[in-house]
């Protein structure tokens, strides 16, 4: 299987997040909204993280 | 609609849809932990033995969707070995996945090719498969319980 850095992160991603809501959560509505944050906050974080580190040397 | 017949007023306090939000009874702990250990070995079947099917299946489709992606990207499973022993760490949470863990085992997959570029995503992905199961695992014991709806 060959996945990109983005859509490895994606598929991670929407699968923690998809438990973390269901597990911390228990109305439906909750969970989808804390599920959309959880995801969101993952691809955010990460592409932030990753701007940061582009100009740093390898 | 449920209602609160204690409640001066008469208006429903639940819909349909939050049935679910209301804790059942606890069950003995001898039972919950058996449950728990069902869920150990099969991920999600303890939300289902519990009657929480929804809930239950996406569980299993969630570890068993990332633990076969993490196959598929060449990630390793860890094993018993002496000679480096913090790798008891990778061990533990790649265990977590039960059952799935020791079919592959078995079969010869989980070798990890370091070679491959995808080796460090698959072996993370084997791992928090397994960590999210304890996590899972955790959240059938509070429902069987009765901490939790």
């Amino acid at each position: 299987m060959n996945l990109s850095h983005f859509e490895a992160l994606v598929m991670f991603a929407l699968i923690v997040s998809t438990v973390f809501a269901l597990i911390t959560k228990n109305g439906p509505r909750e969970q989808f909204r804390y599920g959309v944050f959880v995801f969101l906050s993952f691809l955010a974080v990460a592409l932030a993280v990753g701007w940061i580190m582009y100009p740093l040397p390898l | 609609v449920t209602s609160n017949e204690n409640s001066p007023i008469s208006e429903p306090i639940q819909s349909v849809a939050s049935d679910e939000l209301v804790p059942s009874a606890p069950i003995p702990t001898a039972a919950a932990l058996a449950i728990c250990s069902g869920a150990w070995l099969i991920p999600g079947l303890g939300h289902v033995l519990l009657g929480r099917w929804i809930r239950g299946l996406i569980f299993t489709a969630c570890v068993f969707v990332m633990f076969i992606m993490g196959l598929a990207m060449h990630g390793k499973l860890y094993g018993l070995e002496f000679e480096i022993p913090l790798q008891v760490f990778a061990l533990i949470a790649n265990l977590g996945t039960g059952v799935l863990y020791l079919i592959a085992k078995y079969l010869g997959f989980g070798i990890g090719a370091m070679t491959s570029q995808s080796y460090d995503y698959g072996t993370t992905f084997l791992w928090v498969a397994g960590l999210l199961n304890f996590l899972i695992i955790l959240d059938v014991f509070d429902i069987a319980r009765g901490r939790k709806p």
